[in-house]
């Protein structure tokens, strides 16, 4: 359950890529959490946010945030997605001050993530990283593909759907817009960034050459 | 995942969101009209072509499967709960709860072997491998963990027999472990990343120390092995006075 780990990329793309998210924790403090797990997703969604969710419901893609907000469960785990550090600290700085209780979790460049808790007064507590990753590497598609396809951690973006979307990009079927979105719906947890996909699709349409047919 | 290969009209839509590339196009006879199918011993039941919603037919459908194959879904569908954990998905709360369950105390490490991930799969015979690698080292794997559940034994890493052939889109070998055993674990896994038909990758997790400095950070930049810039924070918030737990 590292949903938001391994997201790929040269570092400065995830300088506008943040999740921020919640869940309680089994047989501690899951009992009755749907209160507070609802009111931090209500208060990230004040905020400007890319993509929100909860598996129990959808990614906001698929279906309304306000559908997203009125069916969190104690079971869930709710997130958002940030582009811009300074919303996500005014977003933590309203969370700490609601004292919800419930385990919060940002994923991003660590440092910078260090940084937003220092100015809102939090002292974080664990820290995760990804090690890479290992086995017969010929099996993965490009490194490009890595990019965009990482950002669901459940795997449900397949490579297929990335390369099909770069396609229709490059013939002028689509938008990068409607790709990044597109792209972003088959992750049921909202954590997919399709602004993040959009910027790297664009990039990468120019110099994407299909010599698969 | 199957296809009604009578209501199916070819259309491929399909294809595209299938996460291990297992939707292909045939007809049963020369002249007669193409359809799609699933080669179900690749298909790993994540489900996603289904809720896609893209076929205009609606001839895609999920059975029931018995065990084994039943675990499949159970891994692979993030919409699944595992009975046991009531996580769902392949692993367990990991780090996202630490601050209220401790599982990584200051003084241990956390690391998780993914395996079939990114979008490879993976068969439990690799995941067997391994764990029978680590277990060699005396690692603890985590017993909340879904995948720890099919192990024969605990000590050697041996699988159920009857799973090690199963396709999985991912599933995870959790454990945790002084700090000092880092280096040793990652070495063990570098080394039987080579005898394996799949990719893993890799997690390393640690509470951080008093002056709030991560120690895994420390082990990694003294023995010069890489590891990521972005990465998961938990801050610290967590605590068993959940605001509003009284009132629902």
């Amino acid at each position: 359950m590292t949903h938001t780990l391994h997201r790929q990329g040269p570092i400065d793309s995830f300088e506008h890529d943040y999740v921020v998210f919640s869940m309680s924790a089994k047989n501690y403090n899951e009992k009755n959490s749907n209160v507070a797990l609802r009111e931090f997703i209500k208060i990230l969604s004040k905020y400007k946010v890319v993509n929100m969710g909860d598996m129990k419901t959808g990614g906001m893609y698929l279906v309304d945030q306000d559908k997203i907000i009125n069916n969190v469960q104690d079971t869930s785990i709710v997130h958002a997605v940030f582009q811009d550090k300074e919303e996500v600290k005014k977003a933590l700085r309203e969370i700490k001050e609601a004292d919800l209780g419930i385990s919060v979790i940002v994923t991003g460049i660590v440092n910078e993530v260090q940084d937003i808790c220092q100015e809102v007064g939090i002292e974080r507590h664990t820290v995760e990283y990804s090690v890479g990753i290992r086995g017969k590497l010929s099996r993965l598609p490009e490194e490009e593909l890595l990019e965009i396809t990482t950002m669901c951690g459940h795997g449900m973006v397949s490579q297929h759907l990335a390369r099909q979307m770069l396609l229709d990009m490059k013939r002028g079927k689509r938008s990068a817009r409607e790709v990044g979105e597109i792209l972003a719906t088959p992750c049921v947890c909202g954590v997919f960034n399709p602004k993040r996909a959009q910027q790297l699709l664009e990039e990468l349409a120019e110099v994407w050459c299909f010599d698969e047919f | 995942m199957r296809i009604d290969a009578a209501k199916c009209v070819g259309c491929g839509q399909c294809h595209q969101f299938c996460t291990m590339g297992a939707i292909y196009f045939t007809r049963s006879d020369k002249g007669s009209k193409v359809h799609c199918f699933v080669d179900e011993d690749e298909c790993v039941d994540c489900g996603i072509c289904f809720r896609s919603q893209v076929c205009p037919t609606d001839s895609l459908y999920q059975i029931n499967h018995d065990w084994p194959r039943s675990i499949r879904g159970t891994f692979s569908n993030p919409l699944s709960e595992h009975k046991e954990t009531r996580v769902p998905g392949r692993g367990t709360e990991e780090m996202k709860t630490n601050d209220i369950t401790n599982r990584y105390k200051r003084g241990y490490a956390g690391m998780a072997a993914e395996m079939g991930r990114p979008g490879t799969g993976a068969r439990l015979r690799d995941a067997e491998k391994v764990f029978k690698s680590l277990a060699k080292l005396g690692v603890e794997f985590e017993p909340n963990n879904p995948l720890t559940g099919l192990l024969a034994n605990k000590q050697t890493g041996e699988m159920n027999p009857e799973v090690v052939n199963e396709k999985v889109l991912s599933a995870i070998i959790e454990m945790v472990f002084p700090l000092e055993l880092v280096i040793p674990v990652l070495d063990v896994m570098e080394q039987v990343a080579e005898e394996i038909d799949t990719v893993f990758s890799i997690d390393l997790v640690a509470r951080v120390d008093e002056d709030l400095a991560v120690p895994t950070a420390k082990v990694m930049e003294k023995h010069e092995k890489w590891f990521s810039l972005n990465g998961k924070t938990n801050l610290g918030l967590g605590h068993l006075r959940v605001k509003g737990a009284g009132l629902s």
